[in-house]
């Protein structure tokens, strides 16, 4: 089919009182034909009917990190209680600069060092 | 056996891939995948994407089966959940494209028509996708119902549950634009 002709049948689709059934044919014979690739169904059947072996899985890998979190959650907590418990006991506060390992003396060496004076 | 899934009903097919009969839906997969590769495909471009989304719209069918009443025609529901699908996919590339690009309103445009056995044939193809990717989307949906689809008006603005006057006003103008872009092709 020319060019034109085709042009001519884009634009008359949309006409209001086109024969829109017969110009689409004719368009789809000029060569405008749309299909998928031929193995579309095939993929199309295994994402569907293969989609629950997937999910059993996810779910048994969210169970997994699940069970391996709450161990993990739980001596984290105990190791957290044993270091404030020892803290406390080492400093005898909770204080910031317990936390940080910094004595709470003031040291002229470290203000001489930055400053210089 | 396939012979009696191709003459069964639509609604018999429906109703055996409801109770997992792989092959009913394939075979409505067969009835249907022109009709979406022409929505698909002509808004999106015939690229790799619109495959995806081909796909996509296949599983949200099997997905949905059993809530199809039967109400209106099984083409007409498949066609929905495609021009939804495919709208979604447009909105998504815009704001994707709108991150990276000064523009805000390019779409991907890729051609796969390397292998159409003809060049008068691969011109058409090209010539149409062109002509369908320069409009609009709100104005390329209802020219690709028409002019892919063969749809009258009437069944355009079912379809795309428009007022008859909005889809007659926009194919209106689609075809003022057409005319413009078409003289450079």
């Amino acid at each position: 089919m020319e060019p034109a002709e085709l042009k001519n049948l884009i634009i008359g689709s949309l006409d209001e009182k086109a024969d829109t059934g017969a110009i689409s044919k004719k368009i789809e014979e000029a060569g405008a034909s749309f299909d998928f690739s031929d193995s579309f169904s095939e993929k199309v059947a295994a994402r569907i009917f293969n989609a629950p072996d997937a999910v059993i899985r996810e779910i048994e890998f969210v169970k997994s990190m699940r069970f391996v979190f709450n161990r993990v959650a739980l001596t984290g907590v105990a190791a957290i209680i044993l270091l404030l418990i020892s803290l406390f006991l080492a400093e005898g506060s909770f204080s910031l600069n317990s936390f940080l390992g910094i004595g709470n003396t003031y040291d002229e060496g470290i203000v001489y060092l930055l400053t210089g004076n | 056996m396939i012979e009696s899934y191709r003459q069964a009903e639509d609604s018999e097919l429906i109703s055996a891939s409801i109770a997992g009969d792989k092959l009913a839906f394939g075979e409505i997969m067969e009835r249907y995948r022109r009709m979406v590769a022409r929505t698909v495909k002509g808004m999106l471009g015939d690229s790799v994407y619109a495959e995806d989304i081909g796909q996509e719209v296949f599983i949200k069918l099997y997905n949905s089966l059993s809530d199809f009443r039967g109400e209106a025609k099984l083409s007409t529901y498949i066609q929905k959940i495609a021009i939804n699908l495919t709208l979604n996919e447009i909105k998504r590339r815009k704001r994707f494209f709108s991150m990276f690009s000064q523009k805000g309103n390019s779409e991907m445009h890729e051609f796969e028509i390397a292998d159409i056995e003809t060049e008068d044939k691969r011109d058409a193809k090209e010539l149409v996708n062109k002509a369908l990717m320069s409009l609009e989307p709100k104005f390329r949906i209802v020219v690709a119902m028409r002019m892919l689809q063969g749809y009258s008006t009437k069944e355009t603005a079912e379809i795309l549950e428009l007022p008859m006057g909005t889809v007659l006003s926009r194919l209106s103008r689609a075809q003022e634009q057409l005319k413009e872009i078409l003289k450079n092709l």
